[in-house]
C-alpha cells in the first residue's frame, strides 16, 4: 500500500557532475583512441632548444627536460594508462563475476574453500606481487596489468557472491525454484541479470582507482619504461623539476586525478539510476 | 477546529502535472473522530501528511488547511514545526521507523517534553514514563530505558502514541497506526486508542484502508477514492445505506466473514487508476456496475445524500431531491 | 487419500553459531487431501511461512517427513523433485518481488514450460493467452513488464503462471496480504473459481481469519511453531476449542459485531513471546486465561477428539466448548462476549 506518489516517476533531476565526468570519460575515450589527431606534437620527438618551457600557446602544458611537448606526452599516455586501467578492471570484472556466482550457488564446503582463497588474494601485499612478477618477466606496462589484474578481481568476486546469496533468498528465484526451473537456468535467467548493475557500477568506479594504481607502480618505477608516456611514469621524471618546472608534475598528476574523480562520480550516478 | 478547503497536492513530473489529490474539503469537529478511508492511490495518505505539514519532497500543496482558524499551508519550516510538535500528534504505520534507534524509548519522550518546554530534566523523565503507563505499557520503567529495537511492535507503537500525546494535541493523526501489527496486538491498540479518546478528549483524525477498523472508532467517515471525495457522512448511516457504489464496494470487501463460506464474493473489477491516467466524468466509473453516459462525461459533484453527502450521480440511496 | 502429508516436521534455525537455536517450526502433522483446500493460520512468528517453505522443499526440514502423493520427498535431489514440482506450484505473497521484473509477462509465462519439457496443444502463446484469460487478463499486453501492472493483475499472472502446468496442490502463502480490500475481494474469488474449475488442492497460508476462514475446508490454527487447533472451518469457526483461537476469532470479529455498541473484545495480554525464547510447558500459557499450574510444566499434546477435530489443550473441550460457542456467536454479532474469558486489563474502567 505504497503513497501514490511511488508510482508517479518524478522528472529526473539532470545531475550536472555526472554529465561532467562523463564529458571527460568521452574526451578520454577520443585521446585513447585517436591520439594523433588532438595532440599538437609527436610525443617522443626531442626539442633540446625548448626544454622545460613553461606552458604557452605552442605548448599548453609545457616542455620536459628534452623539450617534449608535456600535452602531448599526457594525450598520448591516455592509450597507455587508460588501456592498463580497463584490461585490469575488465579481467578482474569477468573472473570476480564467475567466482562469485560459481562460490555463491555452490554448496557450503565449496563457498567456504572459495572463500578462504579470496582472502589470501586479498592479505597478498599488491606490491610484493608486482615485485616479484616484474622481477619474473621484466619491467614493464605488461607486468603491472598481470599483477593487478591477479589481485584486483577478489573485490568482484566478494561483492557478487553477496549478491548472489541475497538474491537466492528473493521471492523470485523462489517462485522459479517451485516452479521446478533448474540451477542453471535459476543463475542465468534470475541471478545473473540482476548482479550486473552492481558489478557496473563497482567496474566504473574501479576504472578510477586501477588507473591511480597503474600510475603509482609506474612512479615506483616497477611499471613503463623511457620514452613510454605513461602519465606515472611522466610523474616519476618529473620529480628532479619539481622546483624549477611546476607543469611537469602538475599536469600529468592532474589528469590522473581529474580522471580517477570522473570514473567515481560516474559509478556513483550509476548506483543512483541503479536505485530509481 | 480543522477545516480543510480545497486541498490538492500535486507533483510536477516528466509528462506534466499529476494531482493526487483534487481539490478534496471536509472539516473536523473537536473531540470527535473522522476517518479516511482509501485504498492504495486514493490519496489518504498525502491528504494526511499535507495537514502535518510533512508532505514529501517535490509535492505542492495548494487550498487553506486551516488549525483553529489559523491557515498552515505555507507557513514557514519553524513555525509549523511548533504547531506540530505542540497541537497536532503523529502515529504512523511503521512504528520503529518513527523511533530514533540510538535513544532509550524515554528519551525521546522527555525530548519532546523538554522541547516544547512543558517539563524539564528529571520531571521530563518522570512524565515520560506516567505517559507510558498511561499507554498501559507494562513495567513503563524499565521500557524507558528500553531502546526501540528492545520492545516489541506493540509496545513500540504505543511507545509513539504516548509520544504522540506527550503535550497534550488538539489533533491526533494516525495513519494507519494498526496495519503492521498482529491481530491479537492491533486489537490491543485499537482499544487503547479508543480508551484514550475518551480520557483525554483527543479529536482523532484516522487514516486507514481497513473498514474493520472504521467500524469500531469512527464518528464521522470520509471515503476517498482515486484522489477525490467519493462520500463523506456520520459513520452509522454511511455503514448502514452506503450511497456511492465505491463505499459498498468497501463494506462489501471488509465482510468476507459474513458470506456464506466458499461463495463468490460480491466484487467491482479492475483497480484504483494510476496517476496521470485518471478516466473523464466520474473516475469510478470504468469499475462501476451503475456507470451510464453521464458517468463516463461528467464529474459528479458532492451533494446531500442520506445521511451525508455522495458524489455520484446515480447513488444508492435516494437524494432529498429524488424523495420529493 | 492425502496428497500432501508432513509428518513430525521440525525446522531449527540458529542465527550464528552462538546464538540460541530457534524452533520456527517445531513437531507439525498434517495432511492435505486431494481437492481439498486447508487453510493455515497464526501470527507472525508461528512459523507458518517456514511450514511453506518445507512443504514446497524448498528449505530442508530439520527432522520429520515430507510425503507428495504417498512418495517420501524429503531427500529427493533437484532432479528427483521435478516431476513432483510439476505436480505442486506456489504462489507468494508480494507478486511484484515473485516475478522476474526484466522478462515479459509471455517470457514469464513461457517459463513453467520450458522448465517441464511440455509442448502444450496449440502451441506456448496460444495456451498463455488461454490462461490468462482464464484468471481475468484476456486483454493484457504480454509485451510489457511486470512494472507496468498493478498488484491484483501481478497477482493474477502468478497465478496463471502457477496453473500452466495443471498443478494438483497449489501452495499459496499470504496470497492476498499484499493487496487493497477491494482487490483481495477479487483474488479470493479467483482461488474459489480455480478450485471449482479444476479441483485444485490447495494449501493457503495466511494471518487474515477472513480470508482462510471463507476459503478453506479445514483450517490448522499455529501459534510459536506448533498446531493448537485443527478442524472443518465451520466447527472451527462456530465453535473454537483452544483458548488461542477464541482470542483470534475475538480479534477480528465481523463488521457487524464490531459496529454493535455492546462490542468489546477480548483482549489478549502481552505480545506473541520470541520463537527463541519459548516457555516451558503449554506455549500459550503466559497469555491465557485458562492457565493453571500443569499448563506451566507440561506441554499439552494435540489430541484428536471423537469429532476428529484437534486440540492441544489440557481442559478441552470439556471447559472451553462453552466459551468457544459463545466466542463463536459473538463474532458474528450474535451475542456477548464470553463473560469467563474477559481477561480484566490493567487501567481499564
Amino acid at each position: 500500500m505504497s503513497a501514490p506518489a511511488a508510482t508517479f516517476r518524478a522528472a529526473r533531476r539532470i545531475d550536472w557532475l555526472a554529465m561532467a565526468a562523463l564529458v571527460v570519460v568521452a574526451l578520454l575515450a577520443v585521446f585513447a583512441l585517436m591520439p594523433g589527431v588532438v595532440a599538437p606534437y609527436d610525443p617522443i620527438a626531442l626539442d633540446v632548444v625548448n626544454r622545460l618551457k613553461p606552458p604557452s600557446p605552442a605548448h599548453p602544458f609545457g616542455t620536459d627536460e628534452a623539450g617534449r611537448d608535456i600535452f602531448s606526452r599526457v594525450i598520448y599516455g591516455t592509450r597507455y594508462s587508460m588501456g592498463v586501467a580497463l584490461a585490469i578492471v575488465a579481467f578482474a570484472a569477468v573472473f570476480g563475476t564467475l567466482y562469485g556466482v560459481v562460490s555463491g550457488m555452490a554448496p557450503r564446503w565449496l563457498d567456504n574453500l572459495m572463500m578462504r582463497i579470496v582472502d589470501m588474494v586479498f592479505g597478498f601485499p599488491a606490491l610484493v606481487l608486482a615485485l616479484a612478477i616484474s622481477a619474473a618477466i621484466g619491467r614493464g606496462l605488461d607486468s603491472v596489468t598481470l599483477a593487478l589484474s591477479l589481485m584486483w578481481w577478489p573485490g568482484f568476486a566478494r561483492l557478487v557472491r553477496g549478491e548472489v546469496l541475497r538474491l537466492k533468498t528473493e521471492p523470485h528465484v523462489e517462485t522459479a525454484r517451485a516452479l521446478g526451473l533448474g540451477p542453471v537456468t535459476i543463475m542465468w535467467r534470475h541471478i545473473v541479470p540482476f548482479v550486473m548493475s552492481a558489478v557496473n557500477v563497482r567496474a566504473t568506479t574501479d576504472i578510477g582507482y586501477a588507473l591511480v594504481a597503474v600510475t603509482a607502480l609506474s612512479f615506483l618505477g616497477l611499471g613503463a619504461t623511457s620514452p613510454t608516456p605513461e602519465w606515472g611514469l611522466l610523474i616519476r621524471d618529473s620529480r628532479p623539476y619539481f622546483g624549477s618546472a611546476w607543469w611537469y608534475l602538475v599536469f600529468p598528476g592532474g589528469i590522473v586525478m581529474l580522471t580517477a574523480t570522473a570514473c567515481s562520480l560516474l559509478g556513483d550516478a550509476l548506483d543512483a539510476r541503479k536505485g530509481a | 477546529m480543522l477545516e480543510v478547503e480545497n486541498l490538492t497536492v500535486s507533483f510536477s513530473g516528466r509528462d506534466g502535472r499529476a494531482v493526487a489529490v483534487d481539490g478534496i474539503s471536509f472539516s473536523v469537529a473537536a473531540g470527535e473522530t473522522f476517518v479516511i478511508i482509501g485504498e492504495s492511490g486514493s490519496g489518504k495518505s498525502l491528504t494526511g501528511m499535507a495537514i502535518a505539514g510533512l508532505a514529501p519532497e517535490g509535492a505542492r500543496v495548494g487550498g487553506a488547511i486551516r488549525f483553529d482558524g489559523q491557515d498552515v499551508v505555507g507557513l514557514p519550516d519553524a513555525r509549523m514545526r511548533r504547531v506540530r510538535g505542540r497541537q497536532i500528534g503523529i502515529v504512523y504505520q511503521d512504528p520503529l521507523g518513527a523511533l530514533n534507534p540510538v535513544h532509550t524509548v524515554g528519551d525521546q519522550i522527555a525530548e519532546a517534553l523538554r522541547v516544547h518546554g512543558l517539563a524539564r530534566g528529571r520531571e521530563a523523565m518522570a512524565r515520560a514514563v506516567s505517559l507510558l503507563e498511561r499507554v498501559r505499557i507494562p513495567d513503563p520503567a524499565r521500557v524507558a530505558r528500553s531502546y526501540p529495537h528492545q520492545i516489541s511492535g506493540g509496545m513500540r507503537q504505543r511507545a509513539v502514541i504516548a509520544m504522540a500525546v506527550a503535550c497534550n494535541p488538539k489533533l491526533l493523526i494516525a495513519d494507519e497506526p494498526t496495519t503492521a501489527l498482529d491481530v491479537t496486538i492491533k486489537a490491543q491498540v485499537l482499544d487503547l486508542l479508543r480508551d484514550l479518546k475518551a480520557e483525554l478528549s483527543l479529536t482523532t483524525l484516522l487514516i486507514t484502508h481497513d473498514m474493520g477498523v472504521v467500524a469500531e472508532v469512527a464518528d464521522r467517515i470520509l471515503v476517498m477514492y482515486a484522489g477525490t471525495v467519493v462520500e463523506v457522512g456520520p459513520a452509522a448511516s454511511l455503514m448502514d445505506r452506503p450511497a456511492h457504489p465505491y463505499t459498498s464496494v468497501l463494506l462489501a470487501s471488509a465482510m468476507m466473514a459474513e458470506a456464506p463460506p466458499q461463495t463468490a464474493l460480491t466484487v467491482v473489477p479492475g483497480g484504483t487508476p494510476p496517476l496521470g491516467a485518471m478516466p473523464e466524468g466520474c473516475r469510478f466509473h470504468p469499475r462501476c456496475p451503475r456507470a451510464t453516459a453521464r458517468c463516463r462525461a461528467e464529474v459528479p459533484v458532492l451533494r446531500g445524500v442520506g445521511g451525508g453527502q455522495a458524489a455520484c450521480h446515480h447513488p444508492l440511496v435516494e437524494t432529498p431531491e429524488d424523495a420529493l | 487419500m492425502s496428497l500432501l502429508s508432513l509428518s513430525g516436521v521440525e525446522k531449527h534455525f540458529r542465527r550464528n553459531s552462538k546464538a540460541p537455536q530457534v524452533r520456527a517450526v517445531d513437531g507439525i502433522d498434517l495432511e492435505v487431501g486431494v481437492g481439498e483446500t486447508v487453510g493455515i493460520v497464526g501470527e507472525s512468528g508461528c512459523g507458518k511461512s517456514t511450514l511453506a517453505r518445507i512443504a514446497l522443499r524448498l528449505i530442508d526440514p530439520t527432522a520429520g517427513r515430507v510425503r507428495f502423493d504417498g512418495q517420501d520427498v524429503t531427500e529427493d535431489g533437484i532432479r528427483a523433485m521435478q516431476p513432483v514440482r510439476r505436480r505442486m506450484q506456489a504462489v507468494f505473497q508480494d507478486p511484484l518481488a515473485s516475478l522476474n521484473q526484466r522478462m515479459t509477462i509471455s517470457q514469464i509465462m513461457s517459463e513453467p514450460f520450458s522448465a517441464h519439457g511440455l509442448k502444450p496443444e496449440g502451441g506456448v502463446e496460444a495456451r498463455t493467452r488461454a490462461l490468462l484469460e482464464n484468471v481475468g487478463l484476456g486483454h493484457i499486453d504480454t509485451g510489457l513488464r511486470p512494472r507496468q501492472f498493478s498488484g491484483g493483475q501481478l497477482q493474477r499472472i502468478a497465478i496463471a503462471r502457477a496453473l500452466a502446468v495443471e498443478p494438483e496442490l497449489i501452495v499459496a502463502d499470504e496470497p492476498t496480504s499484499a493487496l487493497d480490500p477491494s482487490i483481495q475481494a477479487q483474488i479470493v474469488n479467483l482461488f474459489l473459481q480455480i478450485r471449482r474449475e479444476r479441483g485444485v488442492a490447495m494449501l493457503v497460508i495466511s494471518h487474515d481469519l477472513d480470508v482462510i476462514g471463507h476459503i478453506s475446508d479445514r483450517i490448522v490454527v499455529m501459534y510459536l511453531g506448533q498446531i493448537v487447533e485443527e478442524a472443518r472451518a465451520a466447527d472451527l469457526l462456530a465453535a473454537p476449542l483452544h483458548p488461542y483461537t477464541q482470542a483470534l476469532l475475538s480479534a477480528a470479529p465481523t463488521l457487524k459485531a464490531r459496529r454493535a455498541r455492546s462490542f468489546r473484545r477480548q483482549i489478549l495480554q502481552g505480545d506473541p513471546p520470541n520463537p527463541a525464547d519459548a516457555p516451558p510447558g503449554c506455549r500459550f500459557h503466559p497469555r491465557c486465561p485458562l492457565a493453571r499450574d500443569r499448563c506451566r510444566s507440561d506441554p499439552p499434546a494435540l489430541r484428536t477428539l471423537p469429532d476428529g477435530r484437534r486440540v492441544a489443550c489440557h481442559f478441552a473441550p470439556d471447559e472451553t466448548l462453552a466459551t468457544g460457542q459463545e466466542t463463536g456467536r459473538s463474532r458474528l454479532g450474535l451475542g456477548a462476549v464470553a463473560p469467563a474469558l474477559r481477561v480484566e486489563r490493567r487501567g481499564a474502567k
